[in-house]
């Protein structure tokens, strides 16, 4: 059974690269803009990993990182933040909310599957 | 999940059916340390186990651990496919 | 760098200072002359201090403070000499021995445990000073960041890797990381990529009993036995996540060792530090070198392990290897040391080699002098061309010596700065002739005294801001700083536009003191001079900067060493200037050689303004008159051998030599013009120094004496008796 990546970005073309990584990769893929966007496509879904931006419209990436820690479904699903070099104190804000693992933009699509590939089995 | 308990006289039998991992991590010791009671042996089929993680691994070795604390009988008596991965790649499938 | 040579100055100034103090101490207790003593040790504190406020060392200023102020308590007889104050004293100077060091050798904070131990060394000083201090806070326990886990990994057998070509890994997992979505099992997995796992050991011994397990936490810890190309650094990545959450240990395959030493051996950089020698060849990893250090802090003072030690009982790196970064670290520092531009020479042999070379000038100007004599065109030429390299020697031998002296007015730049900053004043110093040559030797025993008149301009004589403006000056104060060779001498002026000396509260303060006779008040420039008295100080409180009054009379003795002097000019409410003069003791100048009734004479080249044929209807009409008119002026008119009581007979000069100083033109008579000729200025000795119109000699190449005209000394005389007349 494929695992599921869930991945938040307000970028089109970030989400598409990631998600064409991911899919080459055997993954299987969600996406959503937003914070709001993702906790209403992950309700009753199984979720195997989260990779989400901090800075987004509507919900950022901190605020969804704290709801979902509430949700008993999803509290322990491994989250990557993607930040940039100048975010370090949204990184440790995201740390502190529970996300540990990261990736920081721009990066390649090989640098997020091994982010990706150290937090689950194939 | 599911997790179906056979009562014989002396054995328990344990079939875990579905996910055994931190998400129902605490349902499931909650069953075993039940299960544990009252029994001398206690058999546990994994091989109805979709997806197992290092909570359940631990819940499992738990279980082993307590069984032969209390002087009681223990074995696993069938694998799934993921029971087998993490059990490989610990080094521990010798041990169950 | 230049920060890093006057770092290396300030180390061997201080080492010297300790050595002073720590003799002094020793001395203290049979000592007659307890007073002496206690000012060496205290003018020792307070010169450390002050030079390391000069460099930013706030760790050495901040524990020698306190040193200094039990040693004034000392001097001001307020304390008394006992056993137990030596016993802390030598400890003190052990610690401060320990600061500068640390302090010259790296930028980085100090270890807390030398800081705590300051701290221990500073409450034991505070019975002896008179207002008790509230307890210094202890330093907290450093405690480590590293998860506490109740089964961590133990001390590292060396034996284990050994002759193996595997790595081994010790994983301990956090008790959090399966709450943070993190599974061992991917990590793991993931490390496969990176190579092959030969053997892996789960420990489990950390399960705890089925009551007291919780399921959401990990216990797991692992040994694994790894084989991989990859590097060091690429393998501690994959658990990059993890950092913070668990312990790791990386161990390089002992067959790596090698391949590590000899990178070792091909590092080139210098100064690096063990660690980075380690980090940089690839055998440990930052984050490991950095928990080492984390360690190394935590551990008592006494005991404090190497980081190297630590690094090969923490098992992260082959005890071979750091052995070999050890050697590279000893062999990176040698030639650091032996290029390093200051190799100190003892002024004495210096001196020496001068004084020989000068010799060498003349003697060699008399084989050439003898050469032509006697026709042998191949002796003459040889000759010349050993006076030409005998010439190239004497410059090198003199350029040895002289340097100039902007780099050591330049550091004071920092100390206006953060002193004036610290005062709230607002002063900016100005710098004029830097590029003035002074002896090394004089350079060097020049800081201190600078430091101190500039200290005292800063603290006493520019004002606040607000004072300056309502005496109508600007609020922006000025010292200058400036150096100018003064024919024969050099001097150095430090001048402010700040309040001046108050000749009163000088006078009021030497009364309280008891340095004078309250009834005989002398005028007020010698009242000046009582400032360079030891113990005397007008300020009213003791700042950091300076006001204990050691500044002045340590000032003095420093010039003093020198032969030199220093002289005070000041108006009240408007400016203070010290002018330290020194002598040239030993230098060369460019003089313009005259002949008095043969004796020779030499006058300093850059005075000389113009020479005339002195005719004798000229000659008459002067003398009616008595003074010379050049170039439409009226300037005074001397026959030297007047002043040289040589005008023995009727012969009369025939020449005259116009030279300047300090805006004054004066008219010398002479017989004969040789020209312009190099020479060295050789001191007279004590019995000659006070003879008028004389600053030197010197011996020319033929070995005859020449002298050297003081022409400001002989200006002022004839000043005077014009006025006189």
């Amino acid at each position: 059974m494929a695992k599921r990546i869930m991945i938040i970005d307000d970028s089109a073309t970030l989400r598409e690269v990631v998600k064409a990584t991911l899919l080459k990769a055997g993954y299987e893929v969600l996406e959503a803009v937003d914070g709001k966007d993702a906790l209403k496509k992950i309700a009753g879904q199984k979720i195997n990993l989260i990779v989400c931006d901090v800075n987004m419209p509507n919900m950022d990436g901190i605020t969804f990182l704290k709801e979902i820690k509430q949700q008993t479904a999803h509290k322990f699903v491994p989250i990557i933040m993607l930040t940039t070099e100048s975010q370090e104190t949204k990184k440790q804000e995201g740390k502190a909310a529970g996300a540990k693992a990261w990736v920081v933009k721009p990066f390649k699509p090989e640098t997020m599957l091994a982010a990706v590939e150290k937090l689950i089995l194939p | 999940m599911l997790v179906n308990m056979d009562k014989d006289k002396t054995t328990h039998r344990l079939t875990v059916d579905g996910e055994m991992t931190i998400v129902n991590a605490i349902e499931i010791k909650k069953t075993f340390a039940d299960a544990l009671e009252g029994c001398l042996e206690l058999e546990v089929d994994l091989s109805k186990v979709s997806e197992f993680d290092t909570a359940g691994f631990q819940l499992l070795l738990m279980l082993k651990l307590a069984a032969q604390k209390q002087n009681k009988g223990f074995r696993v008596i069938a694998h799934s496919p993921s029971t087998t991965q993490v059990l490989n790649i610990y080094n521990m499938k010798g041990e169950f | 760098m230049e920060l890093e040579s006057v770092r290396n100055t300030f180390l061997i100034e201080a080492n010297e200072l300790l050595v002073e103090m720590e003799k002094a101490l020793l001395e203290l207790e049979g000592s007659d002359d307890k007073a002496e003593l206690i000012n060496v040790m205290f003018r020792g504190a307070h010169t450390i201090k002050g030079s390391a406020g000069l460099i930013g060392l706030d760790r050495v200023v901040h524990f020698t403070h306190k040193v200094e102020s039990v040693l004034e308590r000392l001097r001001q007889n307020e304390l008394k000499i006992s056993e137990g104050l030596i016993g802390v004293m030598l400890n003190c100077k052990d610690h401060i021995a320990e600061l500068v060091q640390l302090s010259c050798a790296s930028e980085e904070e100090l270890p807390a445990a030398i800081i705590t131990a300051g701290d221990l060394l500073h409450d034991a000083l505070a019975p002896y000073l008179a207002i008790t201090p509230p307890p210094a806070p202890k330093s907290a326990n450093a405690t480590t960041g590293a998860p506490a886990l109740d089964c961590g990994i133990g001390p590292y057998n060396a034996d284990a890797s050994v002759g193996s070509s595997s790595w081994h890994i010790s994983l301990r997992f956090g008790r959090d990381v399966l709450r943070d979505g993190m599974d061992p099992l991917s990590f793991i997995n993931y490390l496969k990529r990176y190579g092959e796992i030969e053997y892996l050991t789960t420990l489990y011994a950390c399960l705890p009993d089925i009551e007291d397990m919780n399921p959401e936490s990990c216990y797991l810890g692992f040994e694994i036995t790894f084989r991989s190309d990859f590097t060091k650094q690429e393998i501690e990545d994959v658990f990059e996540f993890l950092r913070e959450s668990c312990v790791i240990r990386i161990i390089p395959p002992h067959s790596a060792a090698p391949t590590y030493m000899s990178l070792i051996d091909e590092l080139t950089e210098d100064s690096w530090r063990l660690g980075e020698i380690l980090v940089k060849s690839g055998a440990i990893t930052q984050r490991e070198l950095d928990e080492a250090l984390r360690k190394q802090q935590g551990e008592p003072e006494r005991e404090k392990p190497c980081i190297g030690d630590i690094l090969v009982k923490e098992g992260v790196v082959h005890r071979e290897v750091v052995e070999a970064a050890v050697d590279k670290q000893a062999k990176l520092r040698k030639p650091a040391s032996e290029e390093g531009k200051t190799i100190r020479v003892d002024a004495v042999k210096l001196d020496h080699l001068i004084n020989l070379v000068g010799e060498l000038v003349i003697s060699s100007g008399g084989i050439r002098q003898h050469a032509n004599m006697v026709k042998d065109s191949a002796l003459s030429k040889s000759s010349m061309l050993m006076s030409r390299l005998v010439n190239d020697i004497r410059e090198i031998a003199m350029k040895m010596r002289m340097v100039p002296i902007a780099a050591t007015f330049n550091r004071f730049q920092r100390l206006v700065h953060d002193s004036s900053r610290e005062m709230g004043k607002n002063i900016e110093l100005v710098i004029e002739g830097g590029e003035t040559e002074l002896d090394r030797t004089m350079i060097e025993k020049l800081t201190d005294p600078l430091t101190h008149i500039v200290r005292n301009s800063v603290d006493h004589g520019i004002e606040p801001p607000q004072e300056r403006l309502a005496a109508g000056k600007p609020a922006k104060g000025t010292i200058t700083l400036d150096a100018y060779h003064d024919s024969g001498s050099i001097i150095i002026a430090i001048s402010d536009d700040g309040r001046g000396l108050n000749a009163e509260k000088i006078w009021q303060k030497a009364i309280k003191v008891g340095m004078v006779d309250p009834d005989k008040r002398p005028p007020d420039k010698d009242l000046y001079k009582l400032i360079f008295e030891p113990g005397f100080s007008t300020a009213e409180a003791v700042t950091n900067l300076s006001g204990r009054g050691v500044g002045m009379d340590v000032v003095r003795r420093n010039i003093e060493v020198m032969r030199g002097f220093v002289q005070i000019d000041t108006v009240q409410g408007q400016s203070t200037t010290m002018l330290i003069h020194l002598p040239l003791t030993l230098s060369i100048i460019d003089g313009f050689m005259v002949g008095i009734r043969g004796a020779f004479y030499i006058i300093p080249l850059d005075m000389v303004v113009k020479c005339f044929i002195l005719t004798e209807e000229r000659r008459m009409m002067i003398e009616s008159r008595g003074y010379f008119d050049f170039r439409g002026k009226v300037i005074p008119y001397i026959d030297l051998a007047g002043v040289f009581n040589t005008n023995g007979g009727a012969r009369h000069s025939d020449n005259i030599v116009v030279v300047q100083y300090a805006g004054q033109s004066v008219a010398f008579a002479v017989d004969r013009l040789f020209g312009d000729v190099q020479v060295v200025i050789k001191t007279l000795g004590k019995v000659y120094k006070e003879v008028e119109g004389i600053a030197g000699a010197t011996i020319l190449g033929d070995g005859t004496v020449a002298m050297i005209l003081d022409v400001p000394g002989i200006i002022k005389t004839v000043k005077n008796s014009t006025i006189n007349v």
